[in-house]
């Protein structure tokens, strides 16, 4: 493995791309990076039934941003894994360990580090059983004539913390590569359950400044603003346009608790995007033309608050948008997804270097899979009378893979079989 | 703004001190509307010392004063390299290449909406490619969301990206960017062609159905920038006449030329003169057309037993072209209102359906059978939304302010069903 070279980057650069490399000499690295400033990352709890009964339930316990909408961790690692075993209750009670370990070690918020770990269709495919009737979890498919290649390993672990040192060790951790999580002595590992898929591994950083430090790579324009929280240099994730937890919930049957989680990676072409469209370009395409009529968002989004500022007269306007201004803004197009007039995703992409080349890891959660279709069909506009590159984004992205997974509640997050009720 | 140049400080450099001549010409960033333009090193310039200065052979890009709000002459004619035709499926893509240059984008349909892009550096190409059916040889004007991607040695250069749909006078419609190139080698392009998104009649009828990819390859070195550079400026007293740049005549790549009026069918709608009289008589080719925003305007009503009209009734076809080459106009948005004697004939406004067809290329559309059009009856064209399509030099300023166009059914067309 080869470490970044630490005297060609900035901390924060160096940091995020030790992240990136993943591994024990990384984690080293990141530590002695850190000497001089001693991360104090609070502790996790004993008693695992005062955490909460979702895997998702993440928002109660994240910071805020100034306008009080729900502030996601700025580092992220999704640890592709295959087992190694077949599931039984010694191999449960195995992860189980495993993952209560990290909850004992670590506060469940930014500071300290929030996970999930999905499962594919892939996975319960080993079952006799298909899932109930409450979980829609279909097979990744291509949804808009794009990606050809699906996450069909078992299962991911989502890990993410404010600090880029909690995500190396919370991994390395769990496979052996540590006697540690935050201090505490390890117990039990994934290893002998899990494998990692290291192809499929993916990193990312969400936060203001973050994709700035990234210039130094062919495909991230100097032209991003400085304090542009994701590569397409905007905000995004007001409360508004966010569904609540309890609407990406999986209310009934046997895994009442649980949501489905669609992850999608995309490329971005950066160039066009900063530096040939105007900021004004830029507005209409990713929110609305009325939005860049009116000045209504700023460089990054600073104007805007709680809401993305989409009335539903913007939403229902996108038709005549396209007819009578030839383009129509990304955020828009989605929005007509909401149904009864609120979202039914809850999003929590963030961006990426992986591979040196920019793009975003698309994670969204909702009930069921058939949502995310719907509103990513919305998304893409294709009933809309608009040339490629001005519906809103589309032609700016290029998306690579997609998978799909159930987030079961914490109670069956260890290998849950198809059917719980019956096994159980 | 006021960094045109004297034409005499350039004429004469060589390729070897081009770089430098360019560097101080192009390092304001030129933006013809004053917005901000994103510099790509902030400093504009392109003196990486590990550079060898010869290799940012470019020409200069002067700018025009008093451009018309019209389609006019550029300062020069482009000089490029054209690469071997292509087949993917039912496509034909020939695909060519140029020196970077600036071109204008053109977002919506406010003042705000046209931006002036520079080249982000010299080291590279304005990659473009022409796409045609290979049957009927038609070009194909419409984006469906091409992605290109590029690759060299094996290793990916850049990001994918889709090409900006585009005009100029001399390669019609094409698709194309500035594309940067780090390296001197060879570069295999890879270009991926969706469905084709756009409603298709005739010949083109039910094909372009599935996703097809064209590979070319090319060599990007100090021989190309010397040919693609070596261009001859135009007398500076022409540049911004208006006219423009005969098609550029390549063997096997069809040219995007819409046919004469004499070609199209039926009865064609008449225009008005500046006093609001009627212009007498079938106009006999695309000079005499009514002009909107300096593009020309065909507008010919079907008869029910013609091809295009299915049958059910009368249909309306509109053929906004470029008024010298005949270039199409794609992407824009078109509805027609019918009066008669100052009243409304139908309840809403008819709108048209862009559409290639295999004899008439791309037009817009609207099938007229509700419609009781009589002779007499004024028929307004209205450009909803202008056409959303990149320009060269010397389409930057035409096509951007497209008012209404009013036409008349004439008087001896009363031979309605
Ligand atoms: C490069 C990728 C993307 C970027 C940079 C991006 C960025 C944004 C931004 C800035 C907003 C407006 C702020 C907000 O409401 O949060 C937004 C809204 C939204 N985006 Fe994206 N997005 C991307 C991809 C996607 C994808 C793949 C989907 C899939 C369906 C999606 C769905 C949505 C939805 C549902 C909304 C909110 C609409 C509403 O208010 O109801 N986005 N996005
Ligand atoms: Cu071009």
């Amino acid at each position: 493995m080869t470490l970044p070279d630490r005297s060609a980057l900035s901390r924060r650069d160096y940091l995020r791309a030790l992240v990136a490399v993943g591994g024990a000499s990384a984690l080293s690295a990141c530590l002695s990076e850190n000497d001089d400033e001693a991360v104090d990352v609070p502790s996790g709890t004993d008693d695992p039934d005062s955490l909460p009964s979702r895997q998702h339930a993440w928002n109660e316990f994240l910071s805020r941003d100034d306008d009080g909408n729900v502030q996601l961790p700025e580092h992220h690692v999704l640890v592709a894994l295959s087992l190694s075993t077949e599931p039984s209750d010694d191999a449960r009670a195995q992860v189980e360990d495993a993952l209560r370990a990290l909850e004992r070690a670590y506060e469940w918020s930014n500071e300290g580090l929030v996970f999930t770990i999905g499962y594919t269709p892939a996975y319960f495919d080993r079952f006799d059983g298909s899932l109930p009737d409450s979980v829609d979890l279909p097979d990744p498919e291509p949804i808009v004539g794009d990606a050809d290649r699906f996450d069909e390993f078992d299962a991911i672990l989502h890990l993410a913390s404010d600090h880029p040192e909690v995500t190396l060790e919370a991994e390395q951790g769990l496979f052996g590569e540590r006697d540690e999580f935050n201090g505490r002595g390890i117990e039990t590992d994934l290893t002998g359950v899990f494998e990692r898929v290291d192809e499929r591994r993916r990193t990312g950083f969400v936060g203001a400044g973050l994709p700035a430090n990234h210039t130094d790579l062919d495909g991230v324009p100097e032209s991003i603003p400085d304090e542009a929280p994701s590569l397409m240099g905007f905000r995004s994730g007001f409360a508004e346009s966010q569904a609540p937890e309890d609407r990406v919930t999986i209310a009934e049957g046997p895994f009442a608790g649980a949501t489905t989680q669609h992850v999608s990676s995309m490329g971005l072409n950066l160039r066009q995007w900063f530096e040939q469209d105007s900021q004004h370009q830029r507005v209409q395409k990713m929110f609305s033309p009325e939005h860049a009529e009116e000045n209504a968002v700023g460089t990054t989004g600073e104007k805007l608050t709680t809401t993305n500022g989409l009335t539903d007269e913007r939403i229902a306007a996108t038709e005549a948008d396209a007819s009578d201004r030839g383009v129509v803004g990304h955020a828009q197009k989605a929005a007509r997804g909401r149904e009864d007039g609120k979202p039914p995703l809850l999003r929590r992409d963030f961006s990426t270097v992986d591979d040196d080349r920019p793009g975003i890891h698309f994670l969204a959660l909702q009930e069921g899979i058939e949502e995310f279709v719907r509103v990513r069909q919305a998304m893409e506009g294709t009933d809309l009378d608009v040339t490629n590159l001005n519906n809103g984004i589309t032609g700016y992205i290029f998306v690579n893979r997609r998978g799909n997974y159930l987030v079961p509640p914490r109670s069956l997050r260890a290998l849950p079989p198809t059917n719980p009720t019956e096994t159980e | 703004m006021d960094h045109e140049i004297d034409r005499r400080t350039f004429v004469g450099w060589g390729a070897a001190t081009g770089a430098l001549a360019l560097a101080g010409c192009f390092g304001e960033g030129g933006d013809e509307n004053g917005g901000e333009r994103n510099d790509s090193d902030g400093e504009g310039n392109e003196t990486d010392e590990n550079r060898d200065e010869t290799v940012d052979v470019a020409p200069p890009f002067p700018e025009i004063e008093d451009k018309p709000d019209a389609v006019y002459v550029p300062t020069h004619r482009e000089s490029m390299r054209a690469l071997e035709p292509i087949v993917a499926g039912d496509y034909r893509l020939a695909p060519m290449l140029s020196y970077p240059h600036p071109f204008w984008l053109v977002t919506g349909d406010g003042e705000d909406d046209v931006q002036h892009v520079t080249p982000d550096q010299m080291r590279g190409v304005h990659m473009m490619f022409t796409l045609w059916d290979a049957e009927t040889g038609v070009v194909l004007p419409v984006d469906s969301g091409n992605v290109v991607r590029l690759s060299r040695d094996g290793e990916r250069v850049g990001s994918p990206q889709s090409m900006w749909p585009m005009l100029s006078q001399e390669m019609g419609f094409h698709f194309g960017d500035n594309v940067p190139l780090e390296e001197d080698g060879t570069y295999t392009v890879e270009v991926e062609l969706p469905p084709l998104s756009a409603r298709t009649t005739g010949d083109l009828a039910g094909r372009f159905a599935e996703r097809e990819t064209a590979t070319f390859e090319f060599d990007y070195d100090q021989d190309f920038r010397e040919t693609v550079s070596d261009v001859d400026y135009f007398d500076e007293g022409r540049w911004g006449e208006r006219g423009a740049l005969e098609p550029m005549a390549h063997d096997h790549v069809p040219y995007s030329r819409l046919p004469e009026v004499d070609a199209f069918p039926g009865t064609f709608l008449v225009g008005t003169d500046e006093s609001g009289e009627i212009r007498e008589g079938r106009p006999e080719s695309t000079a005499e057309l009514p002009r909107s925003g300096d593009a020309a305007f065909l507008a010919t009503v079907l008869e029910s037993d013609y091809r295009l009209t299915g049958g059910d009734g009368r249909s309306l076809l509109v053929s906004p072209r470029t008024p010298y080459n005949r270039v199409p106009l794609p992407n824009m948005s078109l509805d027609a209102t019918i009066e008669r004697d100052g009243e409304s004939v139908t309840a809403e406004p008819v709108s048209l359906e862009q559409t290639i067809d295999g004899e008439y290329g791309l037009h817009y559309g609207a099938s007229l059978e509700d419609v009781d059009l009589r002779a007499g009856d004024t028929v307004t064209l209205t450009i909803r939304s202008l056409p959303q399509v990149a320009r060269h030099q010397g389409y930057d300023t035409a096509f951007l302010e497209m008012p209404p166009i009013e036409l008349r059914v004439p008087e001896d067309s009363d031979d309605a069903e």
